[in-house]
């Protein structure tokens, strides 16, 4: 009888374990949005828009601002040629503005370089560097990367400086993968010859997609005749069309698959390619992922069943009579560590208790007035010392005065 | 040559721009001063002939081209090898790969157990120690996790118990029936026997022995599987894997680790009160956190840090509105758009801990529990944890509360406080110090593991990037994460383990994310060319033409020296 | 020569006339002094008086003045203006001290110029050294350049520096050598390149310095030289010792003289360093900022070489080349050259471009400003703009060094070819 208790053990660990949730599989906890826009002035208006409307999207399917790195090289808004100041807009009939009144742009002007966004993706930063600055994923995160701007074969121009080639951007995903940095990744971009871009990619659990072939240019959707220049790409255009009508909230079951057969020549004016090679599983797997896993922030949550009021009271009581008990044990041993020493107060058990304490501490050295006199009295000491220094030379040549 | 001297003092001239062919002039002179030709000189016939040039001035010549030329070689030269050269400082990559494969340490856990049985004969004692030790071996499928039994005798019986290194004790007291029940204060497993269990000095099987050794390994079952599931999953070499790790227990201990924060010295507890009205504005969260979560806190300090901030917002939307939430809302309950809930503040991970005062409810999938609802809303649950993000539980409170009591906060402070430790990773079964006790050894083993991969992730990454930097700061960061993984390898299931286990894992991290590691990644040669030659070319054009025409000039000189000497000899 | 006292009277006339002129930009434009002190082509950041009063403030406050990053000028200047009375409530002093100090080296220039140096050396004599302009005329031109009134207004650093040249100079050809070397460590203390002139100065020294009659050791030049860098860099031991304790760090060094071989401070200014190395790639930063300073430092040798009978040329040119080629130089940089080019009035005659480079200089000078205000105010154009115009400044100074040491080059040519004065040559 005994025995069989013993045997049983394990199993009924195992259904204990198993009861508090749903089987799951292994699934991403997190989502992250990394938005690029490499080009700034006026005429490039679409492109800040394009980034605009994505981040809109992600922030509208519940990816929250800490989880999304938002790049923009320019403000639009502000520009003095904007005929609406303090607004964005990506379509002409100017119904939603993207700027709105809670955006967050986390590297703004000529923050926007390709050393800081490998930086940012390979997380190489300065101790400096705010965590609203860092992608902060794990191995257990949903990356979605766009990009937009004006590129060339196997290059992507950042601002008018500098460009990040394809090779660059593999690389970056390959350490980012070595390092266990995400679980998946959706790299999206928009810019002429944008296949070319994730060609040399080699990472696995990646889905690329981008707008347009090699030696095919990337076309603008239409121009808002006040606005005076074109606000909105095509590709990116369709693909929030996609997202607008289709992935309404986070429920939505459309899948990326669904998302890539949405675009057509007749729509884009380019043919927008899709590679699926990296990820294990191949096309199907990849296509059967949903929007929603890269555009939005859904989470597997774990629901408490009813209360067990009388089980978190106990394991409460335990932990105070235990802490207790600890804390009965430090203060022996103070004592006897105090009676060899002397009786000096022992300041490690007060440490200990005050954990909850914020400790707040001053790095800036004050200014202080102090030393008024020292300082003109060694002011003086120097400066008479440099005269003297000066005149040593006179003393030295007698010979011509 | 000849051409260029178009006026009778051209030849004149030819002193005097061949000693300033520096660079100063290069901007203004374009054609190089070359040494006349007596030979050509002579050619330009009705030309008067230039004085030859003075022994003094061509010495003055090759002084000035030198003084050029030994700046060039002795300064700029080693400067340049110095300054462009990739700096790749020597990392032991067999070592670093050794240690991601799990060659260089086979992570046992020798867990100690000592056994109290005062009321036992010496000798009986023994031969239970001996009879449960070999029950355990046989029972034993994972040989990276080792218990091994001691006898404390009773007069050390209480210097045993404050030894740290003993993981467990049992105490054997003769009782009833056979029993065993843990000590929920400490570590401590009483097990009591009726007296004619007890076997004697000399019986070679026992069913205490037995008893025993299943309740052991049945306390440790939880703690073997997460261990055995961790080294799985980081690819350690299969023989030690246990065999028995069915594909559900796995499934539940990958949702284990799904569930449980990444490691960190420090956690950052934020809760927020966000009330769908103007009411409740306040809330005794400092007391209630005092009361009811500290005491935890307290027992976790040594494993980790926690800094606190609390917050209420009112008037917060939620992202769902319905009445009734069903299990797929929870998860866009979250208004991440609008609820400040990422405070960038200090480098520790949140963990956020929601009170929404509400009139939600939350029912379980099933029509039943909707009926429920309806009836009194007895089955419903109040809150749901988010996977390595935290807990929200909907409190419902009469319509005009201006205050959160301390009473009230009671039921939610408990379930964050259960949900903390499940968030930490503190495994389920057992009495709460050996749960932590558990915990730390799970966190050591994590931490080992992971500096261990981020060794192989760096080792990989410099043999693949061979343009990619390696300061000497990350070979420092390298060589001290393998001692302290040493260390933490010989020490593992101990204090000390977690402690090297942490720094290790911290020096690793900080060797990967070197900040001077990024830098120039694709750097072809063609654009190498681009970037010296128009600086240095338009410098380097006088510096070689000076030198070369000295060197023809020398030459002919000596050949004229030598033709004189001929001369004189057949003289 | 002439009367003494004639000469004492103008020259007092003139130095008075210099100071109520700058006296008077001071205080009837008082917002003139803060406008030139925050143009970039006066104030460099390490001759800023604005980054001056940042560290004085710091310094006063018992905080380290280079904390912060801004100031990085040498410490000694600290006391000098800590004495003076509070810059904000009694400005007057400041400028008292600036005025003295143009003055000064107006002083030092006025010496050099009366003692002819130029035209004779010790080793050359121009046959054309009667026609030079008086001390008074060349110091006059120092004193009334816009450059040299522009950064006195603007109270830029440089003037100590500039000071301190022309006095070590001035030292040197009247032979007190030991004066010389310590006004070189007073002015290499204060911005560092000046140490570069030290090859020259101590040949100038060698060829002033009144010897008894007779010949003198075959070795003599070892021990003088040698004398003369010990002296150099005990002057500098004692300064920097002075500076540490001051500041109670050797933090300085690296605040001062690290910033400038760094170049950790791209502020624009007029030099060609800042945009190119706002442009250079990370990995080559280094090696080009090796390169730029060996390019600076390599003319020393060849030039002293070449020019070795007249080593006053050799600092001439030298000056002219810093102006352009140092890592943040101003037109006080600018000024120092032009107030000693006049002092080879004799070989006026033989430079062949004036005309453009005059003209070269005047374009730069106003064309600078407005491209820096179209490319920081107005936004209409960019860094090329202003980078576009220092190129121009610096073609104007280089032509200027170019032409200046071919009409110095043509004369010692003459003298030894005297059958060719007049004639017209050309390069081959």
């Amino acid at each position: 009888m005994k025995l069989s208790n013993i045997i049983r053990l394990p199993a009924l660990l195992g259904a204990m374990l198993l009861s508090t949730a749903a089987v799951v599989e292994a699934e991403h906890t997190s989502n992250w949005a990394v938005l690029v826009c490499t080009s700034r002035f006026w005429f490039n208006y679409r492109h800040l828009a394009n980034v605009l409307s994505i981040y809109r999207t992600v922030k509208r399917l519940g990816i929250p601002d800490s989880q999304i790195i938002l790049m923009l090289p320019d403000d639009m808004a502000c520009n003095p040629r904007n005929a609406f100041p303090g607004t964005v807009y990506s379509n002409a009939d100017r119904a939603v503005d993207l700027y709105g009144d809670n955006i967050e742009v986390d590297y703004r002007g000529y923050e926007v370089t390709v050393e800081n966004f490998i930086r940012l993706l390979t997380d190489r930063v300065g101790e400096e560097m705010p965590r609203s600055k860092r992608l902060l994923t794990d191995d257990r995160s949903n990356i979605l990367v766009y990009m937009t701007g004006h590129g060339g074969n196997e290059f992507l121009k950042f601002q008018d400086a500098e460009e990040i080639g394809a090779f660059d951007l593999a690389d970056a995903f390959e350490q980012m993968w070595e390092k266990k940095r995400y679980h998946e990744i959706l790299f999206m971009i928009d810019t002429c010859q944008a296949n070319t871009m994730y060609s040399k990619l080699y990472s696995p659990n990646i889905i690329a997609t981008g707008s347009s072939e090699l030696d095919q240019s990337s076309y603008s959707h239409h121009a808002d005749n006040d606005i005076g220049v074109a606000v909105i790409d095509r590709y990116t255009y369709y693909n929030l069309e996609f997202l607008e009508n289709e992935v309404r909230d986070t429920s939505s079951k459309k899948t990326v698959g669904d998302l890539f057969d949405s675009y057509t020549y007749e729509k884009i004016h380019s043919n927008a390619g899709v590679r699926y090679d990296l990820f294990p599983g191949g096309a199907e797997a990849a296509r059967s992922r949903l929007v929603t896993d890269f555009f939005g922030n859904v989470q597997n949550v774990e629901v408490d069943g009813s209360k067990n009021t009388t089980l978190e009271e106990d394991m409460l009581a335990l932990s105070k009579t235990i802490a207790a008990l600890r804390k009965k044990a430090d203060e022996e041993e103070a004592i006897s560590v105090g009676k060899e020493k002397s009786n000096a107060p022992e300041p490690e058990t007060d440490m200990k208790n005050e954990t909850l304490v914020t400790h707040k501490s001053q790095f800036a050295k004050p200014l202080t007035d102090d030393n008024w006199l020292m300082k003109k009295l060694s002011a003086l000491g120097a400066v008479v010392g440099c005269a003297v220094l000066w005149q040593m030379g006179s003393w030295l040549d007698p010979a011509q005065k | 040559m000849t051409a260029r001297r178009s006026t009778d003092h051209g030849a004149a001239g030819d002193t005097l721009s061949s000693d300033t062919q520096t660079a100063t002039l290069t901007s203004t002179s374009t054609p190089m001063a070359t040494p006349l030709e007596p030979a050509t000189a002579a050619t330009s016939s009705t030309l008067e002939e230039p004085p030859p040039e003075k022994l003094s001035d061509v010495r003055r010549r090759i002084w000035v081209i030198v003084s050029f030329w030994l700046i060039v070689l002795l300064l700029g030269l080693p400067i340049w090898w110095k300054t462009t050269t990739i700096h790749r400082a020597n990392l032991p990559l067999k070592e670093m790969l050794d240690w991601a494969d799990g060659k260089a340490c086979r992570p046992v856990f020798p867990l100690r157990i000592s056994i109290q049985a005062n009321s036992l004969q010496e000798q009986e004692a023994q031969n239970l120690l001996r009879l449960t030790q070999h029950a355990l071996d046989d029972l034993n499928d994972f040989s990276g996790h080792h218990l091994r039994l001691q006898l404390s005798s009773p007069a050390a019986a209480q210097k045993q118990k404050d030894e740290p290194d003993t993981a467990l004790t049992i105490r054997l007291l003769p009782g009833e029936a056979v029993t065993a029940t843990l000590d929920p204060y400490e570590p401590v497993l009483d097990i009591t026997y009726p007296p004619n269990a007890a076997p004697s000095a000399t019986s070679a099987s026992s069913t205490l022995a037995t008893y025993v050794a299943g309740q052991l390994r049945s306390t440790f079952a939880e703690e073997q599987a997460i261990i055995s599931y961790l080294l799985s999953s980081n690819s350690i070499p299969s023989d030690y894997r246990p065999q028995g790790l069915t594909p559900e227990a796995a499934e539940s201990l990958a949702k284990r680790t799904t569930r449980s924060l990444k490691y960190a010295p420090t956690y950052h507890l934020t809760f927020s009160l966000f009330t769908s009205g103007p009411l409740p504005s306040s809330w005794d969260i400092e007391a209630a956190i005092q009361d009811y979560m500290k005491p935890v806190l307290d027992l976790l300090s040594p494993i980790h840090n926690f800094t606190i901030d609390t917050q209420v917002q009112l008037y917060a939307s939620p992202g769902v509105q319905n009445q009734v939430l069903s299990k797929d809302d929870l998860s866009s309950f979250i208004n991440a758009a609008e609820w400040p809930l990422s405070p960038s503040i200090g480098g520790a991970p949140t963990v956020n801990f929601i009170v929404f005062v509400g009139n939600q409810t939350i029912a379980l999938s099933s029509q039943q529990d909707q009926d429920a609802v309806a009836e009194g809303g007895l089955n419903t649950s109040q809150s749901w944890l988010i996977p390595q993000w935290g807990t929200v539980y909907l409190l419902s409170l009469p319509h005009d509360t201006a205050h959160v009591s301390v009473d009230a906060l009671k039921q939610p402070l408990l379930t964050f406080t259960s949900h903390l430790l499940s968030l930490t990773g503190t495994p389920n079964s057992g009495s709460l110090p050996l749960r932590l006790s558990t915990l730390s050894r799970i966190r050591s083993a994590d931490l080992l593991l992971r500096a261990s991969s981020t060794l192989g992730s760096l080792a990989r990454l410099a043999l693949a990037l061979k343009s990619i930097s390696i300061p000497s700061s990350v070979a420092d960061g390298v060589s001290k994460t393998i001692v302290h993984l040493r260390r933490a390898c010989e020490t593992l299931g101990e204090a000390e383990g977690l402690e090297h286990a942490r720094i290790a894992e911290a020096e690793a991290e900080r060797a990967f994310f070197e900040k001077s590691m990024v830098g120039q990644l694709y750097f072809p040669d063609e654009h190498k060319v681009a970037v010296y030659l128009p600086l240095l070319g338009p410098v380097a054009v006088p510096l070689v033409m000076g030198l070369l025409n000295e060197l023809k000039a020398w030459r002919k000189r000596r050949r004229e020296a030598a033709e004189k000497r001929k001369a004189k000899k057949k003289e | 020569m002439n009367g003494g006292k004639v000469t004492l009277g103008r020259t007092a006339g003139l130095y008075a006339g210099a100071a109520v002129l700058r006296l008077a930009l001071f205080t009837l434009f008082p917002g003139l002094p803060d406008l030139l002190t925050g143009r970039v082509e006066i104030s460099t950041p390490v001759t800023s008086f604005k980054r001056l009063q940042e560290g004085l403030f710091l310094y006063n406050h018992n905080v380290s003045p280079y904390d912060g990053g801004v100031y990085h000028q040498a410490p000694l200047l600290l006391p000098i203006f800590n004495l003076l009375p509070s810059f904000s409530t009694f400005p007057i002093f400041t400028y008292l001290l600036y005025i003295a100090v143009d003055i000064l080296s107006a002083d030092a220039l006025l010496r050099i110029a009366e003692s002819g140096e130029a035209g004779s050396s010790a080793r050359f004599t121009s046959p054309r050294r009667d026609k030079r302009w008086s001390g008074a005329v060349i110091a006059a031109l120092f004193l009334f350049n816009p450059f040299t009134i522009a950064t006195c207004i603007g109270r830029s650093t440089t003037v100590f520096t500039t000071c301190a040249i022309l006095h070590a100079i001035a030292n040197a050809i009247s032979g007190c050598h030991f004066h010389a070397m310590i006004a070189l460590a007073f002015a290499s203390y204060l911005s560092m390149y000046p140490l570069l002139l030290l090859p020259p100065l101590i040949l100038l020294c060698y060829d002033r310095q009144k010897q008894p009659a007779g010949p003198r050791a075959p070795d003599a030049w070892i021990k003088f030289t040698g004398t003369m860098v010990m002296d150099v860099f005990g002057a500098l031991a004692v300064l920097f010792q002075m500076s540490f304790m001051l500041t109670g760090s050797w933090e300085f060094l690296s605040s001062t003289y690290g910033v400038q071989l760094t170049l950790s401070d791209l502020t624009p200014n007029i030099g060609l360093w800042w945009y190119f190395f706002v442009e250079m790639f990370d990995s080559f930063r280094s090696f080009f900022l090796a390169v730029f300073w060996l390019h600076l430092s390599s003319y020393v040798g060849g030039l002293s070489v070449r020019l070795r009978q007249q080593p006053l040329v050799v600092i001439t040119l030298l000056l002219g080349i810093f102006a352009i080629f140092k890592p943040y130089p101003s037109i006080a940089d600018a000024s120092l050259f032009l107030g000693m080019v006049p002092l080879y009035r004799h070989v006026f005659p033989l430079l062949r471009y004036s005309f453009v480079i005059a003209a070269i200089i005047i374009y730069a000078t106003f064309l600078g400003p407005a491209f820096y205000h179209l490319w920081i105010y107005a936004g209409s154009g960019n860094a090329n703009f202003f980078y576009a115009i220092t190129l121009v400044w610096g073609l104007g100074l280089s032509l200027l060094v170019c032409d200046l040491a071919f009409a110095v080059l043509r004369d010692e040519w003459e003298v030894e070819r005297p059958e060719m004065v007049g004639k017209e040559i050309r390069q081959i």
